[in-house]
């Protein structure tokens, strides 16, 4: 499978895009969709996606490591589709750091220190990127 | 594509000015304030950012407090957010700049996921949301730690209610003026601790001063209080050994008089009886029948004469101890009250008798009484007060001169004046001859203490004594006294 080089346009929308939707299957075939609250730019070629609560997903990927995510960029009205595989956890160094700093401010904010808080960051590879663009609708009556 | 390029020069033209001169801004100024003030407004100028603010971390390195803020209404100056709180603390708890963005959605997010933890029950592990100053619909927020070297003083912090995209040349420029401001807010920040510790050096030398200027008034105050304690010290002790001398003298006179008395009445009833005889042989002289016995004897008429004389001698010499001793006794007083209404003349008359031994041939006393009537006073004090000028008079003016002494009425006071033309007082010693201790006539002749006692007691009757004094011409002690108490 060949991966995807990710274009730099999506950088600032894997900053303002999140959360993210995120649909895995497990190896029996039945599919699972979850919200999650990272997803990090880790170079050209690979993700992170933020572990925090979703059991499901993690057993999903180990099981069956492909996935799809869904990230909504509210600047350009567009969806962007990724299609990853699963590829190892991280729990310490610069991506995971990156990550549970972002985390931890938001749930400092919100008074759920201790609650949502990063347990790993998950590595996956792009194999796919797609951009569907909305166009909005015209509301000229002429 | 020439067009595009031509906008991102331009608009690289313009960071780099401003960079210019928010750099040149910053570094012409040591004021705090208007360094928060160029920072604040520059972000502003330069990306757009119309709400921001510094925070400095305070001297306990747990909070940081908001110094300066641009954009906020009602956000009050001084707000404190705790290390690792909100995108501001976690930036200084990680030293590190960092953005956050569609917070809108986030915050939506956190919101389903509180809701779900409290349908599962979960709801007592939540925690409150904390106030935080700065928006409340924010979507994007970027913080940059102020840093010198490692050390963090603050995070600048700047947020917007739009969604914001930040490049990385945003976060260089964004870190560059960070950076300048950090430097620039860390010399003010010295500058002022600087000029503070100046400030309290300066407080610290003026109280010192203060301290030393009242140190030096109050040991003047305790030598002058020492001086006066050891001049009453020794007043009282010249008191004392005044006091002792007078009750001896006292105890003399009262004896002197007891003994004197007896024997002088009998000499002078004598002399008297004497007398009345001499008469009645003078008168039977001249009866002519005795005429004829007489004139027998001639030695008769000159014993006659001679025992005349002898009488009338006796009289007089008998006389003449009574005032003495009368005087002895006025003088001490011994037999009367402390305080009583006296002649003051009489003191003086009394005080004269005393002395006659002293006055001899050569000196003259002048008396110019005026009219004073009799006062209460310690008539046995003031004695020892015409005693003591008295006799320094007569050593003034040694073999021949005048004392005169004046008395007279001024107002409600008594003003007696005692001049002489002895060798008078050397002007420098004028001002030390009430001194306790103070004498011209060397070790052994003089005690010093004469004046010191008179003008203590002219003190204890709330009277002034002066001197006036003229080298070869004579001196003049002036005393006035109240006549009431």
């Amino acid at each position: 499978m060949e991966t995807t080089p990710l274009p730099d346009e999506i950088k600032p929308v894997m900053e303002n895009g999140v959360p993210a939707d995120v649909v895995s299957c497990s190896a029996g075939g039945i599919p699972n969709t979850t919200i999650i609250s990272q997803v990090y730019y880790v170079d050209r070629e690979r993700v992170a996606l933020s572990f925090q609560f979703f059991n499901k997903t993690v057993k999903n990927v180990r099981e069956n490591p492909n996935a799809c995510v869904l990230l909504n960029d509210p600047n350009g009205c567009a969806t962007w589709i990724l299609q990853v595989r699963y590829e190892h956890s991280e729990t310490e160094g610069p991506v995971f750091d990156r990550m549970d700093m972002q985390i931890e401010a938001i749930a400092s904010a919100t008074g759920m220190t201790g609650i949502f808080k990063l347990k790993a960051a998950d590595i996956y590879r792009v194999y796919s990127v797609r951009k569907v663009t909305f166009k909005p609708e015209s509301t000229d009556q002429n | 594509m020439t067009t595009d390029l031509e906008e991102r020069l331009a608009a690289k033209s313009k960071e780099v000015r401003v960079l210019q001169q928010v750099s040149s801004e910053i570094n012409s100024t040591l004021n705090l304030e208007e360094i928060f003030g160029i920072v604040l407004r520059t972000m502003d100028e330069l990306f757009g950012f119309h709400h921001s603010m510094i925070l400095l971390l305070d001297a306990s390195g747990e909070t940081l407090s908001v110094a300066a803020s641009r954009g906020y209404e009602g956000q009050p100056a001084g707000a404190r957010v705790a290390v690792g709180t909100g995108l501001v603390g976690v930036v200084a708890k990680k030293r590190q700049l960092m953005r956050l963005g569609n917070l809108g959605r986030q915050r939506a997010y956190m919101s389903t996921i509180r809701e779900q933890m409290e349908q599962a029950g979960r709801g007592s592990e939540l925690g409150e949301s904390p106030a935080l100053p700065g928006l409340s619909d924010v979507e994007s927020q970027i913080g940059i730690p102020l840093l010198i070297k490692d050390t963090l003083i603050g995070v600048f912090f700047v947020e917007s209610v739009e969604q914001r995209v930040f490049s990385e040349g945003d976060e260089a420029l964004i870190t560059v003026v960070a950076n300048q401001a950090a430097s620039a807010i860390h010399n003010a920040k010295l500058y002022r601790a600087e000029a503070e510790r100046r400030s309290e050096l300066a407080e610290a030398h003026e109280r010192l001063k203060q301290l030393n200027e009242t140190l030096e008034d109050r040991v003047r105050e305790r030598t002058l209080e020492l001086y006066q304690t050891n001049r009453e010290l020794r007043e009282t002790q010249a008191q004392l050994l005044q006091s002792a001398k007078m009750a001896a003298l006292g105890d003399l006179a009262a004896g002197v008089a007891h003994e004197i008395n007896t024997p002088l009445g009998s000499i002078h009833s004598n002399a008297d009886v004497s007398k009345r005889v001499a008469a009645v042989v003078r008168k039977a002289l001249t009866d002519e029948a005795l005429a004829p016995v007489f004139s027998k004897h001639p030695r008769l008429e000159q014993a006659l004469e001679a025992l005349e004389q002898a009488t009338a001698t006796t009289l007089v010499a008998s006389d003449r101890i009574v005032r003495i001793v009368k005087s002895l006794g006025n003088f001490a007083r011994l037999d009367e009250a402390e305080r009583k209404k006296a002649d003051l003349h009489e003191g003086i008359e009394s005080t004269l008798t005393l002395l006659q031994y002293k006055l001899k041939h050569g000196i003259e006393v002048i008396r110019d009484f005026g009219e004073i009537p009799p006062m209460v006073c310690s008539p046995n004090r003031l004695n020892q007060v015409f005693m003591n000028l008295l006799v320094n008079s007569i050593q003034a003016i040694g073999e021949r001169g005048t004392i005169t002494i004046r008395t007279r009425l001024d107002g409600d006071h008594v003003v007696l004046q005692f001049a002489d033309t002895g060798h008078g007082i050397p002007s420098e010693n004028l001002e030390r001859i009430f001194d306790p201790g103070f004498t011209t006539r060397g070790p052994g002749v003089g005690t010093g203490l004469g004046l010191a006692i008179t003008y203590r007691i002219v003190e204890e009757h709330r009277g002034a004594i002066e001197v006036s004094s003229e080298l070869g011409k004579g001196s003049e002690f002036t005393i006035r006294l109240p006549i009431r108490e």
